[in-house]
């Protein structure tokens, strides 16, 4: 129940400062969080949700607290060009013995090491092109999640999860496909620790089994990679079987994360079985990114990127290819205001989408009242 | 993608020979080096983990792997509260799955719930900078209010486990003792503190200086959380050169460019006052810590 007490705190910390809520925080105070994000940008990038020109990001407005002393609910509500979707909605327990922990409901999925991030917590304006193309951007779902936790000095933990998997289904033009209702499975391992007093690591293994992502036989127009209906959060490249890699490294002089620190991270996803007809190509698509962003002071950060996918067009039968390189530059008045200048610049091979190879995107991201505690 | 056998094994290893071995003594996790320390004092026999050093500002952790795993496996988690982990401790109390330190807990121990803290506020707002509501948590130089939270600990560890409750009761009984000495100790010595001014770069020392009778004048931060500006040091010229402040004070895991600055500008000398345990040889422990900290006020005077 202290959690909601924690919560209830941060609350008070915002700008909801009605004496009742500061005097005491009481169990029954949720908190109340509102990320805004706006951007301008010269160009779109492929697969990618934001605009060119003047454009909202996610305004999100999440709600949480402990909701007796077995349960904890969050719900996340994205405002969208007149579109409220509900991002997060879910229960998760917090008492199950042995390190084992359950959530139910719409979540986002653990895969990978960006996934489970909220997207203004990002370095960049949009996620590296492999998560647009494999996972719709970020890859939240109905369904549910065991996790373990293992009693080792290392950290060590384990999940499985169960999607409804919606938004990864392959696309079906005749619309006469019956997909598996029960259509995503993952399971994913994390390994981390410490260097030293300074540095941190974490490693991560995942798999993800789609059971509608192998296009059909009959179907070889399957793919549509400049898919502009709308934010239908779907993956443009899908396929049965996901693997995916990753690291982080963080650094902060002795540990001190106050002025400065360093985060570098990397990702490999390798999709496979992307068709049930002999392939005319060849049977996967692939993506990576690098990733290094240094806080040079509380008020400034940097970033670069690079990322690359590799992916088949079914409909086109011709191998695809976008190169990214991108760079960021923000400034921070507090930990709750951020704008950001960046810099992107795309190399396409076969790619009708690109309307240009440089991108300029001025942003900011800031959030107002409860301010919860960020994931490594 | 390959999975190193070797690593795999070390791993298995690694998690059954800890469960037969568990449930020898106390597995506790401290926040901040304070309460490790504490815990050393009262909880001599026990497996201690303290999660962040006197060099790190504990308002900016990660909720690091390390971390989680070290709160999955304790018994006791000691913090200092009042929202100053609230940055990375609901983080790890979520990750870790453990149901004996999660809120509302016996498991669960801040040192802010156990005394009344300074400056609790009514209503905030973040125009404000990054205030705590509940008050100010940096409760470690403040004897009287140490001495409180060390017997609700103490308390705490009995009931965690019974079995050895005399020797919780022994060890502290010792550690009130010498701590009470102590305290009347340091007072005399700190007798030519009373009324000496200072500026400092937070509310770090909120407790110290008011225990000693100091003020502090200004601050080093524009607002709280905020860092320093060069406008707003600019600002603190004119006051440091009044003539009647004794330092400016810095802690060790706070940026003294600032500070070095202003001092340059004014001959004000500035003080590295350690955080809290750990931050200089001569702060080892609680004790140390005191005994340094005052060195170095009345050295500057």
């Amino acid at each position: 129940m202290r959690f909601a007490i924690a919560h209830a705190g941060l609350l008070t910390t915002g700008v909801i400062s009605s004496a009742a809520l500061a005097a005491d925080p009481s169990l029954s105070n949720p908190a109340l969080s509102l990320v805004l994000d706006g951007y301008y940008q010269t160009a779109e990038r492929p697969m990618a949700e934001r605009a060119e020109g003047f454009g909202l990001g996610e305004t999100e407005l999440a709600i949480s607290a402990s909701i007796d002393d077995m349960f904890y609910g969050k719900a996340t509500a994205v405002f969208e060009d007149g579109e409220v979707n509900l991002e997060e909605a879910f229960i998760q327990t917090l008492a199950l013995p042995e390190g084992f922990s359950v959530r139910a409901g719409r979540f986002m999925s653990d895969i990978g090491y960006l996934n489970n991030q909220h997207l203004h917590t990002d370095s960049f304006s949009d996620r590296p092109v492999a998560y647009r193309a494999f996972l719709g951007g970020h890859y939240f779902d109905d369904g549910v999640r065991l996790d373990y936790l293992a009693p080792t000095e290392l950290y060590w933990s384990m999940g499985l999860e169960a999607f409804k998997g919606e938004s990864l289904r392959a696309e079906d033009e005749t619309g006469l496909r019956e997909f598996d209702e029960l259509g995503v499975l993952t399971a994913f391992t994390k390994l981390g620790g410490d260097f030293d007093e300074s540095s941190s690591w974490l490693l991560g293994l995942s798999y993800l089994h789609n059971r509608n992502g192998s296009a059909g036989p009959h179907q070889e127009e399957a793919v549509a990679e400049d898919d502009h209906g709308g934010h239908q959060h779907n993956a443009g490249y899908t396929g049965e079987n996901t693997l995916s890699a990753a690291f982080v490294y963080k650094w902060a002089p002795q540990g001190n994360y106050k002025y400065r620190h360093l985060t570098l991270s990397g990702e490999y996803f390798r999709v496979s079985g992307i068709q049930d007809a002999e392939p005319d190509l060849r049977d996967y698509h692939q993506g990576w990114y690098l990733s290094g962003a240094y806080q040079l002071s509380p008020s400034w950060s940097v970033a670069a990127r690079y990322g690359e996918l590799d992916a088949v067009d079914l409909e086109a039968e011709q191998l695809q290819k976008l190169k990214e390189t991108e760079l960021s530059l923000a400034w921070h008045h507090s930990h709750f205001s951020t704008v950001r200048l960046q810099y992107t610049h795309q190399q396409g091979t076969h790619f009708d989408a690109l309307s240009d190879d440089n991108i300029l995107t001025l942003q900011y991201v800031m959030s107002l009242g409860a301010h919860g505690a960020h994931q490594f | 993608m390959r999975i190193n056998s070797k690593l795999l094994g070390a791993l298995l290893a690694l998690s059954f020979g800890h469960s037969s071995m568990a449930m020898a003594a106390l597995n506790i996790f401290a926040c901040e080096p304070e309460y490790g320390a504490l815990a050393k004092e009262l909880a001599p026999g026990a497996k201690i983990y303290t999660a962040t050093t006197a060099m790190q500002d504990p308002h900016q952790v990660q909720a690091r792997p390390s971390l989680i795993a070290k709160m999955r496996q304790a018994d006791l988690v000691a913090c200092a509260g009042a929202d100053l982990e609230i940055g990375w401790l609901p983080m790890l109390q979520m990750k870790s799955a453990n149901a004996a330190v999660r809120e509302g807990s016996d498991g669960l121990f801040f040192g802010a719930d156990q005394v009344e803290p300074l400056d609790k506020l009514a209503s905030v707002d973040r125009s404000m900078g990054d205030v705590h509501a509940k008050g100010n948590p940096h409760l470690q130089f403040d004897p009287e209010r140490m001495l409180r939270v060390a017997r609700a600990f103490s308390d705490r560890l009995k009931q965690l486990d019974p079995e050895a409750a005399a020797d919780y009761e022994a060890a502290h009984a010792d550690f009130a003792a010498r701590w009470q000495a102590a305290t009347t100790r340091w007072q005399a010595q700190a007798e030519p503190l009373k009324g000496k001014k200072v500026i400092a770069y937070h509310t770090t020392f909120r407790y110290l200086f008011n225990w000693l009778g100091i003020s502090q004048e200004a601050d080093l931060e524009p607002k709280p959380g905020l860092p320093p500006t060069s406008g707003h040091l600019a600002s603190l010229v004119e006051r440091a050169k009044a003539g009647d402040i004794l330092a400016i004070v810095v802690a060790s895991y706070q940026d003294e460019r600032g500070a070095r600055w202003l001092s340059d500008k004014t001959g004000v000398p500035v003080l590295i006052l350690p955080a809290s345990v750990g931050a200089n040889d001569q702060s080892q422990d609680l004790f140390g810590l005191y005994d340094n900290v005052l060195a170095q006020l009345l050295g500057g005077k």
